[in-house]
């Protein structure tokens, strides 16, 4: 029973970690933000796992985090503002010509990371981009400018 | 190669593809049952032209919280550096009696299934005989976990809620080392005495 507890509260805890950690995966993972989320899984396994190396254990624990995940998607569908903790809401980052700084300054998202995302739209300035949005999968949606030179 | 097109994809009178009438029955179904929601204009928009959704409000609450749960995450590396989660400063104590016959160095805060040695050095008086006895509580056997005693006791015997160990000693100074390994978390008590002389008694505290 124990086991249940502990993969429970490893995987909330673990969500939370990478909720306020910060919202960089996706495509805008780097080498260096793929060592926290190792570190951090690997970190969490061995106590969740502890002595027992039987078979039924890592049953129950793979159960019990699928359960868990079921029911914080569940309550995400169902409750929009838990959905927003979870989550978090879409950022802008870039407006009219105009960075927002505070806001990238707080998710430690550089303007290079939104250069990355304008690229892939083939833009090559900001001042082609209208908006740069940090959606909340931690991928940037760029929405091109109409006046593109 | 355009006949054998055209008969794959041979129809049905009611214009559905050969074989493919009863799958045609299962979308009229799920068609029918279908609940169909009108669009409406609920994602908050930015300028009043992009439907972002993003909540400025929320994201200054979460930001707020983040920065308390920072501050909390800090004070728990900190504590955790002084030992006082066990291992460390903080975490060491020391329990002698005033008979002089024990002194006691143990952890106040112990770890689950996390091994530690708790030291009992033994004062002249208690050596007689030529050997050592010590009284421990079952607390310390049980629940705290003690693995191993060392050096190896001549005996060890069941009674008065605890193990009377024995130990050959010619001189002082003489000391035995418990290595524990706790069972489960919570708050235990640890109690030992030398026969006849003051007893020793600490809470151990045990984290998860």
């Amino acid at each position: 029973m124990a086991a249940v507890f502990r993969a429970v509260f490893g995987y909330c805890f673990l969500v939370l970690m990478v909720r306020v950690v910060g919202r960089r995966p996706g495509k805008q993972m780097t080498p260096f933000d793929f060592v926290l989320v190792f570190f951090l899984g690997g970190l969490t396994l061995t106590p969740m796992v502890g002595n027992d190396r039987s078979l039924i254990n890592a049953l129950t624990i793979v159960a019990s985090i699928a359960v868990t995940h079921f029911v914080l998607v569940w309550l995400k569908q169902r409750f929009p503002a838990f959905g927003r903790v979870l989550d978090g809401t879409p950022l802008v980052l870039l407006e009219k010509g105009q960075w927002h700084q505070r806001t990238m300054d707080q998710l430690a998202v550089q303007d290079q990371d939104v250069m990355a995302a304008a690229r892939d739209k083939g833009l090559e300035r900001p001042d082609q981009i209208e908006y740069a949005i940090l959606e909340r999968n931690g991928e940037i949606s760029i929405i091109q400018s109409s006046n593109k030179s | 190669m355009e006949r054998s097109a055209s008969s794959s994809h041979q129809t049905s009178p009611n214009g559905v593809p050969a074989g493919r009438e009863f799958s045609g029955e299962i979308q009229t179904i799920m068609a029918s049952t279908t609940i169909n929601k009108p669009v409406e204009d609920s994602i908050a928009k930015v300028n009043d032209e992009i439907a972002v959704g993003s909540d400025p409000d929320f994201q200054r609450r979460w930001l707020r919280f983040e920065h308390g749960l920072w501050a909390v995450f800090t004070l728990i590396v900190v504590l955790d550096l002084l030992g006082f989660f066990g291992r460390g400063y903080m975490a060491k104590g020391t329990a002698r009696t005033n008979d002089g016959t024990l002194d006691v160095q143990y952890d106040r805060v112990e770890r689950y299934s996390t091994p530690s040695i708790m030291t009992v050095q033994f004062g002249p008086s208690a050596i007689r005989d030529g050997k050592v006895q010590l009284w421990v509580s079952e607390g310390v056997i049980k629940s705290l976990g003690a693995q191993r005693v060392v050096p190896q006791p001549a005996s060890s015997v069941v009674g008065q809620g605890g193990i009377l160990y024995t130990f050959p000693a010619t001189s002082p100074p003489f000391s035995a080392g418990f290595q524990l390994e706790p069972t489960s978390p919570g708050m235990f008590e640890m109690a030992m005495r030398v026969p006849g002389g003051e007893e020793v008694r600490r809470k151990i505290l045990v984290m998860p």
